[in-house]
């Protein structure tokens, strides 16, 4: 699910450093925003604008954090949504709901795993890409020529 | 590398899909004891409530009234296939033309009701649509709604204060249940009453009736003034019934009706 890859160039300290940043930011947002999954997204978003002008090394690296951020809000806020409609709109417990609470959990402990190991690889100036997202991510984001 | 992306995109959905519908087969509602505790609570619920009405108002252990009422319950559950001994019937002594239900299957009927209606299918139908809600767990649904979850077993583990067990009284006796539960106990009403051979007709006219009715007498008209848009309800549950049954049988003889009436208002 996590390769490690030679990057096109080697990372300077700062860009490892700044790199390394925007998986702590969607890390903190997971702590911080866990009632409400959508603040996730808006601290990945800015960071993400504010280092889009960077190196390329940064910005593909807080591409790659924001795109997983968008599935994790998704699954987030539908469990969300599914619970506050149980509660208030007479809809019944059942135990694809309950199933499906679990799926979302072992999903976050999974990114969270997955985002701390990528902070501290990245800090390493180690390009980390994840499953599906590194390879979305190698789509969008292009260096500059 | 597009075509990888999909690819890719497709297997972690699928992995996704595959964990969700697996964990799905595991009983989370016996493992985690939902079902246990909801009841628990609703049958504690139901013994409170029942026990706060029964303070103010007398129960009627009239045989004639109570051999009357449970006929019709017993004749409706079993045409239905609904247990009979879930329905726990209690006739109260009340002016108010009312009938609710309580958590875990009480049905309060008030002597108000027994004297307002014209005939037994009228009473029988306004019992079908309690029925209704108790089948189709209306009542915890409105409690859980109206006063929160939390409230609710604090209220049946006796924690809670007399003041919300006031508000959560009066909240059963009332206050209606959404346009969508109502419309739903309606229809559901007039299955039961077909499925038991009782015409319908007369539950569409009652509504229609107290509907009309702006005499004073009729202001204190419980259940009526808790179900709003009585006119609209008694036209879909005609148009509902409609051609859907044509023979139709009384569960109480002329001389049983009477001597239930008498036994009410007496």
């Amino acid at each position: 699910m996590i390769r490690t890859e030679q990057f096109i160039y080697t990372p300077r300290e700062h860009e490892e450093e700044a790199a390394s940043n925007s998986y702590v930011m969607s890390m903190v947002a997971i702590i911080a925003g866990l009632p409400l999954p959508i603040f996730n997204l808006i601290a990945t978003l800015i960071f993400y604008l504010g280092n889009r002008k960077s190196t390329f090394f940064v910005r593909w690296h807080c591409t790659q954090a924001l795109l997983s951020q968008f599935t994790l809000v998704i699954l987030n806020s539908t469990a969300f949504w599914w619970t506050i409609s149980i509660i208030f709109w007479e809809k019944s417990w059942d135990n694809y709901f309950f199933a499906y609470l679990l799926t979302v959990i072992i999903v976050n402990i999974a990114e969270f795993i997955a985002t701390i190991y990528t902070a501290v690889q990245t800090r390493k100036g180690i390009h980390v890409a994840w499953w599906f997202y590194g390879t979305l991510t190698n789509l969008v984001c292009k260096p500059r020529i | 590398m597009k075509k990888q992306v999909i690819i890719e995109g497709i297997l972690l959905a699928l992995l996704f899909l595959v964990t969700w519908i697996g964990l799905a087969q595991v009983d989370w509602l016996r493992i985690l004891k939902v079902e246990t505790v909801t009841s628990k609570t609703e049958k504690k619920l139901g013994d409170i409530f029942l026990e706060t009405f029964k303070k103010s108002d007398q129960e009627i252990n009239n045989l004639q009234v109570t051999r009357g009422i449970d006929s019709i319950v017993q004749h409706i559950c079993h045409a239905n296939g609904i247990d009979f001994n879930r329905i726990k019937t209690h006739v109260l002594l009340n002016d108010q033309v009312n009938a609710f239900a309580l958590p875990d299957g009480h049905l309060v009927i008030y002597t108000g009701l027994i004297s307002k209606v014209a005939n037994q299918e009228e009473l029988t139908g306004v019992i079908c649509h309690e029925i209704a809600h108790i089948e189709l767990h209306h009542v915890m649904k409105k409690l859980i709604k109206e006063i929160g979850l939390s409230v609710l077993i604090s209220l049946g583990s006796g924690n809670a204060s007399g003041e919300i067990l006031r508000e959560s009284t009066k909240l059963l006796s009332s206050s209606a249940y959404d346009r969508k539960l109502e419309k739903e106990a309606d229809i559901k009403a007039v299955d039961y009453l077909i499925q038991a051979q009782i015409n319908p007709d007369h539950f569409a006219n009652f509504l229609d009736r107290l509907s009309e009715n702006d005499d004073r007498m009729y202001a204190y008209l419980g259940w009526i003034n808790t179900h709003p848009d009585a006119k609209e309800r008694a036209k879909y549950i005609t148009s509902y019934s409609h051609s859907k049954g044509n023979r139709y049988l009384k569960i109480l003889s002329d001389t049983g009706w009477q001597a239930l009436r008498d036994g009410a208002l007496r």
